[in-house]
């Protein structure tokens, strides 16, 4: 046929088809064949299965039949349905809503738990009920938590017991329960989940990995390559950035405080000048009723949030020296609660780290949360965010667990006196606590405050755990002097055990002691004396003549940006001392040394930070007296060992410009109290009182104040680099005091030591 | 006489392929080809997972031996190392291809080997070399030497000249694309996944076989049930915490927002992206009754809809498609399901009228994501055929003229894409070339057809009751 030999033209999808029905075109069946000029359409399935027999056997079927018939329909397994028990696992019904249902889209995650009990649990769940109530939800939280805090390994007891807040005997049998449990169990964990990619692509090809995260290539120039490491930097680098801008809004903030501040506090000299106010009482008199408010809403950031304790105490200090910075009279000095209570702190276990980040138990969440504020993370990195911020704090850190976190807008109070009464140390343990802990007495304000235990703080701070002894009374009566091995024991301490121990005012005055059968107060005195068992006392420094030395430590200073924190007590502020130690290099810092006591009964303290000035002082009395004598001194005297005491004797420097630094010698020790007045005078009395004032607004140009610490302290923490901050050096003084072998090594003799051992 | 020792101690092995019985349709005995995919022992007895040649996998099982012909064994030969064969499109690299020639040989040998017993027994094996093969046997001097047939090509994982288990162009282990969710290349179709790992689902009412693998936790697959929520999905190991779990969820519909109700039938809108827990169970629910879908990637590109049947107990899911927030090939769907119980009922036939009427609100022509499903392209064929009957049907002639259509209004008008209404209408046979043009003829049968087939067909997408406003996802950066 002709008709075949010309080329049908292409379908034109743009062309208007004619439509005919059968009937129309007698002549339809010749063009039939030219059907093949339509170039045939895939079917879009596999070429293998489009030969699959039912398929094609259904295909015929509805060509010839243009139905599908029953018996050509492609067959596939089937299950017998219809739940005969339906009815009762879909509990009651659901009336249809007249409006179309529409979700929150964030709303569906509830807090229910993804464990869900099985007959296994239930078996034990019945056996615990005998003994006490567990719900089946409550199972199912605890076993959740616990599957869910334990991504790699198994939590431990312990973690279980922070993660758990439960009755111990109720943990302890889940937990035993769920550690079995998960051993025998199959999966990866109780909680069935689809199996997730690892990152090093060895899953790759698991054929139960799914849901894997399309890894997004990013976008940049055609010419260069896009690899994921400088993306990955990309991220690093605007977090860094943001964390920057965080880290100079707070910093911002704090200057903006500071100003106002001033503003105010020049504001109110110019009104008390106006008014005549020279002697302060107009001032005292307006600031008592402010200052009777006892939530005082931190005006200034103190860190420790300080609460005074008496009222007549209140009125002196809040009054004075929070609007005169600069006030150089010397006062009377108030006293105010410096008492930190050591919190108990255990290590924080890693998995603390998948909890909310809002537990208020959490030293930097203030801090934490501002920064999430500017730090805008995708959603992958929540988890370094919430990854301890504290971490390599703990690394650098000395006192490791024991490590003191302040929690932010808490008052520390000091114990009552009640409770310091009963001895935490059972009796039992009273042996043990004798070889801990020395007897101990402080050098500022000359007085002994009875058994503790010294452990290095933070920076540098000598922290001292008193125990609380039954000698305690009678201890803290004792006159420090006496404990001097010079003093022959007979003279020093004519024991009498009739005298009460309240009458006692000087150590010379026998402290009676009863309560104590092992020990009696004479035969540890005695003890002491001939060097068998530990004193301990702390020591001033003392300002020393030589000045340039103390200039050239003060620049040192400096340029180290580390400003000297001296801390000391005054007045009736019962414990405190300066204790001093200098660096490798001979440049000295001058370390915070508080005191913090535990189980103390109410003693009153005081805690200050010297300005510059006074620190400059104590800073040149350490030098001078470092670089004169303390090549005399074993850098084992540094008072943390405790088995020096034999040494020390042998180390005894009989020309030592300052008596009173020469701790281990025998000879002038009963001088060290007594001399403070001369030589350490100015610096206790006067120095150490007027920056207090300071020290309460916050305004000190110098040393760096606490925020600012913190705040270094957590960008570096959060930065995760090597910390430069006066913080750090702080600390690593406080590591160097630790290891005196090491300093020693180092050929570095010029250890000045503060404290003695006797 | 299959229960004599000798012919005991063959071993089938994976590869071997021998027919099988099974029951067609009409329930009787048929004994087709079929492969040996893996072997296990049961207690008393070993089980066999076969493959029927040339039939679904969904039809694959476990057999007893006393359904397999052990007569007509062929064992497996190693795959011809042939380039060609890894890049055809399409083909299913664990089918081993046969050599005619060698298969014959097997075929030929065979008988005479077993009657001759104890015997060699040849076997096209590894490098398609004949080895020589000798059935366990207790020989008469006592002594038991056997040497097994070559292992198929079918464990590739300890295969390491096996050029399947990687992506054939540059070596390296490749991904499947990222958009979409359909594999065409079976590059990663390896033993695990041509075997069904879930015996059976229990979702609301129905029990469900499962046709495919899905990666449900592995410890899962060991059940004989596995439970489902059956309005959130969740997998559950057992009745007691399925129990458990029912009264902590309480959803009696799926976690989206409801974009389409009349009667009865409810579509719901889910976004993988901030509902990923739900669409996760979907797509492993889904996975189990769609041989050529991916979970490899996570759901964030795609929407789900789930339809639903309201009772009083709440919406019950009866199938869903997903579909691509953004789709490069005018995809409108991804992957569409019907769960078994509902089908051949219309509702696929919903499903994909629904599908078509969301492009139309979005004013843009869309098709299903390829490969198609036999039941896939029986299902959009149907669809398609009846769609563009009904307006071919429908047109009227104005002004005595003929009614004319070109293909880009029904496209235009059905939302179906232009090839796919030309295929349509070459299945049909509706396309003629006549007197120098092309023309659309309608037979008295495709007419009769098309209306007893309108007849049945009564659940309709009632375009009224549709609330779905399109989001342009181009503009909201990433999905």
């Amino acid at each position: 046929m002709s008709k075949l030999s010309f080329r049908a033209r292409a379908l034109d999808a743009a062309k208007p088809l004619p439509i005919y029905r059968n009937g129309d075109i007698p002549d339809l069946n010749d063009c039939v064949s030219i059907n093949r000029a339509v170039p045939q359409m895939p079917t879009g399935m596999e070429k293998e299965e489009e030969l699959e027999h039912h398929l094609q056997r259904a295909i015929c079927a509805q060509q010839v039949f243009r139905e599908k018939k029953e018996s050509m329909v492609i067959p596939v397994p089937e299950a017998e349905g219809n739940i005969n028990y339906y009815d009762r696992l879909y509990k009651g019904d659901f009336r249809q809503p007249k409006q179309l249902i529409h979700i929150q889209p964030f709303g569906l995650d509830s807090e229910q738990p993804d464990y869900d009990m099985d007959s296994e649990d239930e078996t034990l769940l019945n056996r615990l009920n005998r003994k006490m109530e567990l719900k089946p939800l409550q199972f199912e939280i605890m076993v959740d938590r616990l599957e869910k805090a334990s991504a790699n390994q198994l939590v431990t007891l312990q973690e279980a017991k922070l993660l758990l807040n439960e009755d111990d005997y109720l943990l302890k049998s889940v937990y035993d329960y769920w550690v079995r449990k998960r051993k025998n169990c199959r999966g990866p964990s109780l909680i069935p989940q689809v199996k997730q990619e690892k990152r090093d692509g060895s899953t790759n090809n698991d054929a139960y990995v799914a849901f894997r995260r399309r890894t997004e290539k990013m976008q940049t120039r055609k010419n260069r390559k896009n690899d994921e490491a400088s993306y990955e930097k990309m991220l690093k680098l605007r977090r860094e950035f943001s964390r920057t801008v965080t880290i100079l809004e707070m910093i911002k903030k704090r200057e903006k405080s500071k100003r106002e501040l001033l503003h105010l506090t020049l504001e109110v000299v110019e009104k008390r000048y106006q008014l005549g106010d020279f002697s302060g009482d107009v001032l005292s008199e307006v600031s008592v009723p402010l200052a009777e408010k006892t939530v005082y809403p931190a005006p200034i950031c103190l860190p420790n949030g300080n609460r005074h304790k008496t009222e007549n105490k209140i009125k002196s200090h809040k009054s004075v020296p929070k609007h005169h910075p600069h006030n150089v009279t010397v006062k009377v000095e108030p006293h105010f609660d410096f008492v930190r209570p050591h919190k108990k702190y255990t290590r924080r276990p890693k998995l603390e780290t998948l909890r909310p980040p809002s537990r208020p138990e959490r030293p930097h969440t203030v801090n934490n949360a501002d920064i999430k504020q500017y730090d805008f993370h995708s959603s992958g990195e929540e988890d370094y965010l919430l990854s301890p911020s504290s971490e390599p704090d703990e690394e650098n850190d000395p006192d490791g667990a024991f490590v003191f976190r302040r929690r932010v807008g808490c008052s520390y109070l000091a114990p009552l006196s009640e409770q310091s009464s009963s001895s935490p140390v059972g009796l039992a343990g009273t042996n043990a606590m004798w070889q801990r802990n020395a007897l101990t007495a402080l050098s500022v304000p000359r007085r002994c405050v009875g058994v503790a235990r010294r452990r290095l703080g933070r920076g540098g701070r000598l922290l001292l755990d008193r125990s609380s002894a039954d000698l305690d009374r009678a201890l803290r009566h004792l006159d420090p002097g006496a404990f001097c091995p010079f003093v022959a024991p007979s003279d020093a301490f004519p024991l009498n055990t009739d005298t009460h121990m309240d009458t006692c005012t000087n150590a010379h005055d026998p402290a009676p002691f009863r309560t104590h059968p092992q020990r009696s107060l004479a035969q540890l005195l005695t003890d002491i004396q001939a060097c068998r068992w530990r004193y301990f006392q702390t020591r001033s420094l003392h300002q020393n003549q030589k000045e340039e030395s103390g200039k050239k430590a003060l620049q040192e200073d400096d340029r180290r940006g580390g400003g000297p924190i001296v801390t000391s007590s005054s007045r009736n502020a019962v414990l405190g001392g300066v204790q001093c130690s200098s660096s490798m290099t001979g440049c000295s810092l001058i370390v915070e040394n508080k005191l913090v006591f535990r189980n103390t009964a109410s003693l009153d303290t005081v805690s200050k930070t010297l300005d510059s000035a006074s620190a400059q002082f104590a800073a040149s009395a350490v030098v001078s007296t470092s670089n004169k004598e303390s090549k005399s001194h074993s850098p084992a005297v540094n008072g943390i060992l405790p088995n020096s005491g034999s040494r020390q004797t042998k180390f005894s420097s009989s020309g030592s410009s300052s008596a009173r630094l020469s701790g281990a010698s025998s000879k002038p020790l009963p001088a060290v109290p007594q001399s403070l007045p001369h030589g350490h005078g100015p610096l206790s009395s006067v120095s150490a009182v007027s920056p207090a004032h300071t020290h309460h607004n916050s305004a000190r140009p110098c040393a760096p104040s606490p925020p600012a610490l913190k705040l270094a302290t957590i960008a570096s923490s959060l930065d995760r680099v090597p910390k430069v901050t006066p913080a750090s050096a702080i600390d690593s003084i406080g590591r160097d005091k630790h290891e005196p072998e090491r300093l020693a090594l180092n050929g570095i003799a010029e250890t000045t030591v503060a404290m003695e051992v006797t | 006489w299959w229960n004599s020792p000798s012919l005991q101690l063959v071993e089938i092995v994976e590869g071997c392929r021998l027919p099988v019985l099974r029951k067609n349709q009409e329930n009787e005995d048929e004994w087709p080809l079929a492969e040996i995919l893996s072997v296990r022992d049961a207690p008393g007895r070993k089980l066999y997972y076969v493959h029927y040649v040339d039939f679904n996998k969904r039809l694959d099982e476990w057999v007893t031996p006393d359904r397999l012909d052990i007569k007509k064994l062929q064992f497996p030969k190693k795959e011809a190392k042939t380039p060609t064969k890894n890049g055809l499109p399409g083909s299913r690299p664990s089918s081993p291809d046969r050599d005619v020639v060698k298969e014959a040989m097997l075929y030929h040998f065979y008988p005479v080997y077993i009657q001759h017993l104890p015997v060699h027994y040849t076997a096209v094996g590894k490098n398609g070399l004949l080895c020589l093969c000798m059935f366990s046997l207790l020989c008469q001097n006592g002594t038991t030497r056997r040497i097994l047939p070559s292992q198929p090509g079918r464990k590739r994982k300890n295969c390491g000249t096996d050029e399947d288990s990687q992506d054939s162009s540059d070596g390296i282990p490749s991904a499947p694309r990222m958009t979409g969710s359909l594999v065409s290349d079976r590059s990663h179709d390896d033993i695990v996944t041509r075997m069904k790992n879930i015996d059976c689902i229990e979702l609301g009412r129905h029990r469900l076989k499962p046709w495919y693998f899905s990666p449900y936790p592995q410890e899962l697959t060991s059940l004989p049930i596995l439970y489902l929520c059956e309005f959130c999905l969740k997998f559950l190991k057992s009745l007691k915490c399925l129990q458990r779990h029912l009264t902590k969820c309480n959803l009696r519909h799926p976690p989206g927002n409801e974009i389409y109700r009349k009667g009865t039938i409810s579509y719901f809108e889910i976004d993988g992206r901030k509902n990923k827990t739900y669409s996760q169970n979907l797509c492993l629910l889904a996975k189990c009754f769609l041989d050529h879908k991916t979970l490899y990637y996570d759901t964030d590109p795609f929407l789900f809809y789930v339809m639903t049947e309201y009772d009083s107990k709440g919406f019950h899911i009866v199938g869903y498609f997903s579909k691509e927030k953004e789709s490069t090939e005018d995809y409108n769907v991804a992957c569409i399901l019907t769960l078994p119980p509902y089908q051949r009922r219309g509702y696929g036939k919903l499903l994909i009228e629904f599908s078509y009427e969301l492009s139309k609100v979005e004013g843009k022509t869309g098709t299903p994501e390829k490969p198609l499903s036999d039941l896939g392209l029986l299902s959009y064929r149907s669809y398609w055929s009846q769609t563009i009957l009904e307006i071919l049907m429908d047109l009227k002639s104005d002004n005595g003229e003929r009614p004319q259509i070109t293909i880009n209004e029904i496209s235009e008008i059905t939302s179906v894409k232009k090839e796919d209404v030309i295929s349509t209408l070459q299945y049909l046979n509706l396309i003629n070339y006549y007197k120098g043009q092309y023309i659309l003829t309608l037979s008295e049968d495709i007419v009769e057809g098309h209306e007893r087939a309108m007849q049945k067909r009564h659940l309709r997408i009632d375009p009224k009751c549709l609330h779905f406003t399109p989001k342009d996802w181009s503009k909201r950066g990433k999905w």
